[in-house]
Formats: structure tokens, sequence, C-alpha cells
């Protein structure tokens, strides 16, 4: 059979390549991989100011804390997700915790739904981290564009299941803070309590053209104390606060209740999801 | 299982030839690779998504949830059951009816409040959405996996609502086995859900209108009908652009001076998108009046006659329309409208409205 000269270079291109995707799997030799896994925790506390922090429900009367306008407010609701966690060392060490979307929910990985209300939430396990030293974690605040691109997942992104899918926006609700605050104006709705105080940060793209349409996930990149070795027989764990104070009087946004207690749209969002950058620090790491 | 590292553009960027001539080269090898190499579809199968040639890329994610014959029927169960609809009235073919191209019927504006907003917007048609970017007359839904959400749902965020509503499946027998036979888990959850709906419209693919005959050369246009896509390319055809007859910007076309409803403004919350709305795909339009968002005109003559003589200004008022002369809208006689009336026709896709592959069962 007669074949041109394109179509023949096509065609030996299109075997060299299977070849080379096989021999990837089949030949190589392994790179020099270290023999030795471990786990590392990330443990996630979250505080007001220097101190605690709990919830109470939709109808307490107490209001426990103070703002950075000196109103008083309680808090009902808080959490955000953890995604695309690395961990970094100083010899070059690096781990970075699999990401994957799947209707499967056994199948989704590398998205945690942090919540104040779940204790288990706020431990992240990571498994399989290469043996050796770290001493720095980055992870992303939100759901960025690579997983809301994919379409429905299941797990902690399924709305039925408590996923904080923002359905009109077609993106996560990265971090949520509810409370309620003498100092709100707001009137009880069929889905808020009077005086309620909802601040919602999502978006998830920039439009080039919408200087309204932002992206409000956030990276952070935040160094230990000291660093932790990782290895088969140590349970290593880096204690990581967020201070919710940071959050409402941080160094982009000081919220006042009065005016600000309703936020549920990107752009609303934006100043407030700038204090994620320093909500979040490693308080200290447990060897 | 989707790693999300993998990029479909990059794969769809590659040399058809080189691409398939490796997959064969990959079946007949017999090497196992990572990604399951889905076998190639018989050309015959209804139940396979073919993209017609001269369509753009896909833009569903079809490795996540590949269309199969008890996925697309599963899909298609659910598109007729008000059991999606809270309180087991309301099915998605209330609204979406095949013999419109899935449009709402004439004189059946519903309201929808996306974003919290009560507006009062027409059911669009539903067709080629395999090939979309986004959706709604505001782009608000950016997948089309999302989209069935905002109907099912009250458009109130963090609501529990879908729970519900997969609550009730979950209690439902026979549902229980369709999933289980199409997604292989024991308990059924959002996501299933949204693929089963998902294979179902992303195989409603409308091109088998008179003008898609034309362009293969297998119709002649009538005089009328030719003069008429002359005009149309003239006047029309910068937003209504391309194979899917809509560049899928947001415009406004001077329906409006102030908004009740603000269109692309509700999810950008930018002011300088006030009362612009997404261009339409103008595909089987002669069946989908009443025309525009908010179901303003109910004839296409009352379309063209907006655009020649009806337009009113307003800031984000489409440049396009501001004529030398300080005038607003498209020169156009009445002639020329009949012209284009004619062309307009010859979008409607039968062949996609008859289709039994779309028929309810039972
Ligand atoms: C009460 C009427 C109604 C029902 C029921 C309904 N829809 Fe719709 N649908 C609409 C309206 C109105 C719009 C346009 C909304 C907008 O743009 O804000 C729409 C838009 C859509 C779109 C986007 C089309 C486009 O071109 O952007 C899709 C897809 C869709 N609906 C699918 C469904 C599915 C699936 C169901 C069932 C789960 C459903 N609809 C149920 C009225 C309805
Ligand atoms: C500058 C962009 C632009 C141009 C040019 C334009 N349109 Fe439109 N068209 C739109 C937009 C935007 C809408 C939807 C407006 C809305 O609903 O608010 C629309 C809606 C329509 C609709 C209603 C479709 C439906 O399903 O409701 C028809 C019909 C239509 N246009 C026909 C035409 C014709 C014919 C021409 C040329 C004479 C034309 N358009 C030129 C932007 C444009």
């Amino acid at each position: 059979m007669y074949l041109s000269n394109y179509k023949a270079l096509c065609f030996a291109l299109s075997i060299l390549f299977v070849f080379s995707a096989c021999r990837k799997e089949d030949d190589v030799p392994e790179p020099a991989e270290p023999q030795e896994f471990g786990t590392f925790d990330l443990v996630f506390d979250n505080v007001y100011g220097d101190g605690e922090l709990s919830l109470v429900g939709t109808d307490d009367e107490n209001f426990d804390y103070v703002n950075g306008n000196n109103q008083d407010f309680n808090i009902t609701l808080l959490g955000y997700y953890i995604t695309k966690i690395e961990l970094t060392g100083p010899n070059g060490e690096y781990y970075a915790d699999e990401m994957a979307t799947s209707a499967d929910p056994d199948e989704v990985k590398g998205f945690y739904h942090v919540l104040e209300s779940d204790a288990n939430s706020r431990t992240i396990r990571l498994n399989e981290v290469p043996a050796g030293k770290y001493d720095r974690v980055n992870f992303t605040i939100g759901v960025d564009a690579d997983a809301v691109s994919e379409g429905a997942t299941g797990g902690v992104l399924d709305p039925a299941e408590g996923g904080w899918l923002w359905n009109w926006d077609a993106g996560y609700i990265g971090f949520a803070f509810e409370g309620r605050s003498p100092a709100s104006p707001a009137e009880a709705t069929q889905w808020a309590p009077e005086n309620a105080v909802q601040l919602h940060i999502g978006g998830w793209k920039d439009l080039p053209d919408n200087p309204s349409m932002v992206n409000n996930v956030k990276r952070n990149s935040i160094p230990f104390p000291s660093s932790v070795s990782v290895g088969e027989r140590l349970e290593p764990n880096a204690h990581i606060e967020m201070n919710l104070l940071t959050m409402i009087a941080g160094p982009h946004a000081t919220v006042d209740f009065s005016t600000t207690f309703s936020v549920h749209a990107p752009a609303l969002g934006s100043e407030i999801a700038k204090n994620l950058a320093t909500a979040f620090t490693v308080d200290h790491v447990h060897q | 299982m989707r790693k999300i590292t993998f990029s479909i553009p990059e794969f769809y960027g590659w040399p058809t030839h080189l691409l398939v001539g490796g997959l064969l080269c990959l079946l007949l090898a017999g090497c196992r690779s990572d990604d399951q190499v889905e076998p190639l579809p018989a050309p015959d199968d209804p139940y396979a998504f073919v993209a017609p040639a001269n369509f753009p890329p896909a833009t569903y994610t079809f490795d996540n949830n590949p269309v199969s014959e008890a996925g697309f029927r599963l899909g298609k169960r659910l598109f007729f059951d008000p059991i999606l609809s809270l309180d087991n009235t309301v099915s998605c073919n209330s609204c979406h009816n095949q013999s419109l191209a899935f449009a709402d019927f004439p004189l059946h504006p519903v309201s929808i409040g996306v974003g919290g907003a009560t507006g009062t917007r027409n059911a669009p048609q539903l067709v080629n959405l395999a090939f979309r970017r986004e959706f709604f007359w505001d782009g608000g839904a950016t997948h089309l996996d999302f989209v069935p959400l905002n109907a099912i749902e009250n458009p109130v965020e963090m609501q529990e609502e879908i729970g519900r509503v997969i609550d009730k499946l979950n209690a439902d027998p026979e549902y229980s086995g369709l999933f289980g036979e199409v997604f292989g888990q024991n308990r059924i959850n959002t996501p299933q859900l949204l693929h089963a709906l998902s294979q179902f419209m992303a195989l409603m693919i409308s091109n088998q209108s008179l003008y898609d005959q034309h362009l293969a050369g297998e119709y002649s246009l009538e005089p009328a009908e030719a003069r008429g896509l002359a005009l149309f390319e003239t006047h029309c055809q910068g937003c209504h652009s391309g194979i899917l007859l809509t560049d899928e910007s947001y415009r406004n076309n001077g329906l409006d001076s102030s908004f009740t409803d603000v269109g692309r403004e509700l999810i950008t919350a930018y002011e300088g998108d006030r009362g612009k709305f997404m261009v339409p795909s103008l595909r089987n339009v002669a069946l989908t009046s009443p025309y525009m968002h908010n179901a303003r005109f109910n004839s296409l003559q009352a379309v063209l006659d907006h655009y020649s003589d009806g337009m009113v200004d307003s800031p984000s008022l489409d440049p396009t329309f501001r004529r030398e002369d300080g005038r607003l809208g498209i020169p156009l006689s009445e002639t020329e409208k009949s012209d284009l009336i004619a062309f307009l026709k010859t979008l409607t896709d039968r062949n996609f409205t008859n289709n039994p592959l779309f028929f309810k069962e039972q």
C-alpha cells in the first residue's frame, strides 16, 4: 500500500508516540524515589484575635465578639475549602497532594471542606509523603478553575452533601462566615435570621473586560517555625491557625456590619478575600 | 475518575490523523495506559456523541462523563419526570418542548430568579449545548452540568433543596436500579443526576436545517432566502456568527433604556454590563417565539421592526447600532425584512424537532 510522505510521517510519528508512551510505563527504570513514606497532618484551628472561637445557634442572643468597628457579633457558621496542598523542604523535598474530580465520591481527591462545626474536618491527613524534612506548606483557599471547569463532582463538592456550590455563578464558595450582629440591619428572610451577617467569598475567574468579575481563590505559602521530619514511624503535624479577626479587620478590609452584612457575589467579597493572605499562619509544629 | 492536570484543549490541538493513528496503535499494541482508551463508537450508534465536522470543538467534559445508551435514557427519563421539582409538579419538559427545539411555548415567559433576583425570562431552545462556553441569558452558568441546578433549586446558595431531590431519587427503587446500572455506585448523588441530564442534553445537536444543507451543497436557496442570507451576513453575523449562529458575547440590542433585569451585570457586578444579554443562537428561530430574554416580541416581523426602527438608547447599547446620522438600529426596508425572514426560516431543523431519539418513553 502506498502512503504519501506526509501520511507516512504521521504514521511513523504515531508509532513512535505509542512506543515512547509504553516505554514510559514499562521499561524506564523508576527514578530514584525515596523508599520511605510517612503521614503528615494539617490541623486547622479557627481563632478570633488572641482567643478561641466557638459557634452558637442562629437564635442565640449573646454576642461575645467585637469586630474592628466596635460592633458586637456572634458566629453561627465558619468554614473554607483547602485544596492543592503541597509540602516543601530545605533539601528539595516535595509532596503534592493528588487532585481528582469525579462523580464517584471515593475517587474525589485533594479537596477538603474545613468546617468549624465538624472537628474531623479540621484535620487533614496527608498520606504517602516522601520521608524527609519539611518546612513549608502551600495550599489554595477555595476551588479554582481547574476543578470548576470539570463540571459536577461528588464528595465534599456535592451540594446535596453540604458542598458549597454557588449555583448561579457555577463556582464554589471558598470561605464563608455567618453570624449575627445587632449592628446589621438585615431583616429576617426565609434563609437568614434578622441581624444576619453573611460573608461568602467566592468567584473563580478573572474576565479581562470586567473589572468587577474577580477571582477570589487565593494561594498561600506559609513557612513552619521549624522544620519537621516525615518518616515511617513518625506522626508529625502542623497546626494552622485561621484568625477570623484578620479576615474581618485585616490589612485590606475592615468590615462594618452596618453596611457590609450580605456578601454573596465575587466583587463584593474581593477586598475581604485579600485578607486571606495573612489570616492563615502556622502556629506550631509537632514532631 | 479524572486527574485535573490533564487538559483537553491540548488534546484537541493535535492533528486528528495523528491522534487517530496513535489511538489505533495504542489499541493494536495493547499498551496499557493509565487513562483507559474508550472503544471507538460504531459510526451508526445513535447514542455516541459525534461532533459535526464543521462545528467548533466540543466544550463539554466527555472524559468525565462519556455518553452511553443507558445514561442518555436515564437523563431523558429525568428530563420528563416532575420528581425533580420540589413539589412534583414541573419537569424540564414543562418549559423545554422538543417540537419547539426545546424552547418554551409561546406566551409562556417564565420567572427564574438567578442570583437572587427575580427576573422574567423566556426559556431558550436547547440545542448544541455541548459546544457552548456559557449558559443562560446572563452567562450565570459556565458548565452544562451546573445548569439544571438552577431549575431544580431555589436560586439561593447553600440550600439543602438539591439534597431533598437526591433523597427522593434514592427512595425510588426504579431510579436506584437505573443509576446503579449507569454509574456503578450504590447511592445516587448530585453529580450522577447532573451527568445523566448532561448526557441527554449533549446529544441535542441541531445541524440539519435547510441552511446546513445549503452549506453542504445539497440545497440551493430560493431567491428570497439567498437575498436574506446576504442581508444576514451584512447586518447580523457580527453577533449571530459562526455555525452556532452566536458568538456567545453579551450585548445590548436596544430593548430598554432602563433595566428591571440587569442581565450580565447580575453575574459580573459590573455596571458596564447593565442591560447586556447573551447573543442567542438563531437556529430554529422560527419556532422559538416569543423573542428576546423578556419575551418582548411575538413574531420575527416584530423583531426586525425593532432592529430597524424600535431601538432605544442606553449607555451599554452596542456600538454596531449607532448609525452615522445619529439614529439607532439597522436600516432595513420591508422587502429586506421579508427576505431576512425567508432566510431565518431555513434555520429550522425538523429532523431535530422530530427526532425520536428524544421522545418520551413508555
Ligand atoms: C419553569 C420553567 C423551566 C423549567 C421547569 C426548566 N427550565 Fe431550563 N430554562 C428556563 C429558563 C427561563 C431558562 C433561561 C434562564 C436564564 O437565562 O436566566 C432556562 C435555561 C436552560 C438552559 C440553558 C440554555 C441556554 O442556552 O443558555 C438549559 C440547558 C436548561 N434550561 C435545561 C433545563 C433542564 C435540564 C431542566 C430540568 C431539570 C430545566 N431546564 C427546567 C426555564 C425552565
Ligand atoms: C450587536 C449584536 C447583534 C446584532 C448585530 C444582531 N443581533 Fe440579534 N440579538 C442580539 C442580542 C444580544 C439578542 C438578545 C437580546 C435580549 O434578549 O436582550 C438578540 C436577539 C435576537 C433574536 C431573538 C432570538 C430569541 O431566541 O429570542 C432574533 C430573532 C435576532 N436577534 C435576530 C437578529 C437579526 C435578524 C439581526 C440582523 C438584522 C440581528 N439579530 C443582529 C445581538 C445582535
